[in-house]
């Protein structure tokens, strides 16, 4: 028996069978018939953020903590809009979001009608694939196009843009319509990996002597967690964990060396610089981890492991690209190699390890901070951080057990991302302690969102470390513009009196014998809390590549002042 | 090397869709030198040619961008050498009487054919490749060249060298 639905039921029904039930949205003219229908389908939870721009970076958190696809929707014009920064965040780091937009009625399209605007044109470089949806007859399959195309493959946003007149359009509702076009005509292009190009991996594997893995977020993304570990016991060779590919690998592991790039300790560079083989999981060789490319392991052979062809040899030369999913070829790859170990290696590279002191007023270090919430979690929370110094410091200092534990904005390099996008990650791992780090300047780019996790009972962490600066861009003022701090000093609001009015716990911590009980008792609320650490206004994070420089000529300490001529 | 290369897409023929092609191909910066597209002889499929300047890696790496878009069922790239490219140009010329003679010679000369001749101006059709087409522009400009329409070049791979796509 089939069903006469309206575009906006069809919508609903279309988004149940794709296994969705939660939304992070906010209504609008353009959007209201899908919004009237919304009632009737008690299973699909939606949270009302207090910015589209949170409902964008919520769904790209939810999609990163849970592996599906996150779900946001806007009205038209401004709505539409205020998602581009998010879908702009997930496109980078390749996340699988389906964004629907409402659209003026078809008859006004492309008369500047009342918040009209052509966000399928705005979207199209920061989507993997984006829709008009022209009649109702191809909604739901419209729909389906999006998540595959969202989740298939390398995976990246998707937006539906829907006019509001074909959410009023009835038709039969068939249900799902399977065999699409785009589906079908996708899903045939298998890679290409003879098993003679595992056989050279395998070759070049065992003649090298400096070998390293650097481990991207294609780790994170293929679940290959088990094989990435059982690849690097097998070959004894060093795991490089990029940005993005933190807690793809186990932080306490005797072959974990660390992050690399721009400020990645100098161990763990240097040791990029003398391999003669580097193999390349699942990540993009970005500048920022790969410093100038003419500099960039003169001496190293590279092995490119990636889902998307376009990515290998893009940046970096490969002697050997391997297509596809990092988790499917480890498999193909672990019985091709012969077990060995690189002890000699890692001995050269423990040898480059530098200590470091550096001086935080009241002892209040990152690694006091991070230790705290280690304690008080027993290791096992999600941290979501934002973008800055602190991002760097919670990168190189937490000790991450569980895999996929760290999350953050890489590519894009959003502030304000930590706040709305740790909502998504605890609406995905509910009863997981849920921390979002935010420096002061992004935590006020989305503050707001206290008031969402309010309404609709969020429980995530915030801590915010307030130095009173936009900390990076004062440290490369500092180094690189002689100290001209223009523009980065930064006032904030009483944070504590902000968790007040909120209604939620608040703690201002000043030194580090507080911070050990503040952030247990921040973690036992049963709600969200805010806990604000008063950190040294201009600690720097050390080391540092200079943008354009070389992975072998870091700075280690505050640069000479320079003569003025 | 940096050559000539023909990067030859069929997409589905809708303007998203080429809008969307033509997008990708100014993100990445290419060089582009000239864009034809038109209808194939299947329907709902149209053929892109971009023609750039770069080596062959450059447009392999065009080709691989192009084939995770939707909407692309094919594409693929070959030095302009390597196939047959080709151009269409219209040019309105004026010649003064004394010398129209001379101009029908140069238009005889490139196998150029005189489409339209009005009494102020004539069209000249020719058709080649980029260089032929170019050199014969170059000639008529003796003359008084008013207007110039060029189509982009098409081009198509040699042999069993096929490429295709259909609609399922």
């Amino acid at each position: 028996m089939t069903e006469t639905l309206t575009g906006s039921q069809i919508l609903c029904r279309a988004l149940l069978e794709q296994g969705v039930d939660l939304l992070f949205g906010y209504p609008g003219g353009a959007i209201m018939p899908f919004y009237h229908a919304l009632p009737e389908y008690p299973q699909l939870r939606h949270i009302l953020v207090r910015h589209e721009q949170a409902a964008a970076h919520a769904a790209d958190g939810y999609a990163r903590a849970s592996g599906r696809a996150g779900v946001c929707v806007a009205t038209s014009g401004p709505g539409a809009t205020n998602l581009v920064t998010g879908l702009a965040t997930a496109h980078m780091d390749s996340t699988p979001v389906v964004a629907i937009t409402g659209q003026v009625a078809r008859a006004m399209m492309g008369r500047d009608a009342f918040q009209e605007t052509d966000i399928i044109g705005i979207t199209q470089p920061i989507t993997k694939h984006n829709r008009l949806v022209e009649d109702v007859e191809e909604l739901a399959e419209a729909v389906e196009e999006a998540f595959y195309v969202a989740q298939e493959g390398r995976p990246g946003p998707v937006l539906i843009d829907i006019p509001k007149d074909v959410q009023n359009q009835k038709t039969e509702w068939t249900g799902g319509r399977a065999g699409k076009r785009t589906v079908s005509a996708r899903s045939n292009r298998s890679p290409l990996r003879p098993s003679a190009l595992l056989e050279d991996a395998a070759r070049l594997i065992a003649a090298a002597e400096r070998p390293l893995i650097m481990a991207g977020h294609g780790v994170l993304l293929a679940n290959a967690y088990v094989e990435l570990h059982a690849f690097a016991e097998r070959t004894g060779i060093p795991v490089i964990t990029t940005l993005l590919g933190i807690s793809g690998f186990p932080e306490a592991h005797p072959l974990h060396l660390g992050m690399p790039g721009m400020h990645g300790e100098v161990h763990v560079n240097r040791a990029i610089q003398q391999a003669d083989l580097i193999i390349g999981l699942g990540l993009r060789f970005d500048d920022r981890v790969t410093g100038n490319l003419a500099a960039f392991a003169r001496d190293a052979k590279v092995i490119h492991v990636d889902l998307d062809p376009s990515e290998i040899g893009k940046n970096v030369p490969v002697a050997l690209g391997l297509v596809g999913d990092v988790r499917d070829v480890l498999c193909s790859l672990l019985p091709a190699v012969a077990r060995r170990n690189c002890d000699a290696w890692r001995a050269e590279i423990a040898s480059f390890v530098r200590p470091r002191q550096e001086a935080f007023r009241g002892d209040l270090s990152p690694e006091t901070i991070l230790d705290a919430i280690d304690e008080a979690t027993e290791g096992r929370c999600s941290i979501v951080s934002d973008v800055g110094q602190h991002q760097m410091w919670v990168a190189k200092l937490f000790r991450y057990q569980l895999p996929n534990s760290h999350i953050t904005s890489g590519g894009l390099g959003t502030m304000g991302f930590a706040v709305p996008a740790a909502m998504g990650v605890a609406m995905a791992r509910p009863g997981q302690p849920v921390w979002a780090i935010s420096g002061d300047g992004g935590f006020q780019m989305n503050m707001q969102e206290i008031a969402t996790m309010v309404q609709e009972g969020i429980p995530v962490k915030m801590a915010i470390f307030n130095n009173g600066y936009l900390g990076m861009v004062r440290q490369w003022q500092q180094f690189f513009h002689g100290r001209r701090y223009s523009a980065t000093p930064i006032w904030s609001p009483d944070y504590v009196r902000l968790a007040e009015a909120y209604g939620i716990a608040g703690w201002r911590v000043e030194s580090a014998d507080q911070a050990a009980d503040v952030v247990r008792a921040a973690n036992a609320e049963p709600g969200p809390a805010l806990v604000e650490f008063m950190m040294e206004q201009e600690a720097n994070v050390y080391p540092m590549i200079p943008p354009g420089g070389s992975l072998s000529e870091p700075i280690e300490g505050e640069p000479a002042p320079l003569v003025s001529a | 090397m940096t050559t000539s290369q023909a990067v030859s897409v069929l997409i589905e023929d809708r303007l998203i869709t080429l809008n969307r092609a033509v997008g990708l191909i100014r993100r990445r910066n290419l060089p582009v030198r000239s864009l034809a597209v038109g209808p194939t002889d299947t329907p709902g499929l149209s053929r892109l040619t971009i023609m750039i300047h770069s080596d062959t890696a450059t447009a392999a790496r065009a080709v691989q961008h192009l084939q995770k878009m939707v909407g692309v069922r094919a594409a693929t790239a070959f030095p302009a050498g390597e196939g047959v490219a080709r151009e269409l140009a219209l040019v309105k010329v004026r010649a003064p009487h004394e010398r129209y003679g001379e101009l029908l010679d140069v238009v005889q000369l490139y196998h150029a054919s005189v489409v339209d001749d009005s009494p102020e101006a004539m069209i000249v059709e020719l058709s080649g490749s980029e260089a032929f087409v170019l050199s014969c522009i170059r000639a008529l400009e003796r003359f008084d060249v008013v207007e110039v329409a060029r189509s982009g070049t098409i081009a198509l791979g040699t042999g069993n060298d096929l490429q295709s796509g259909t609609l399922p």
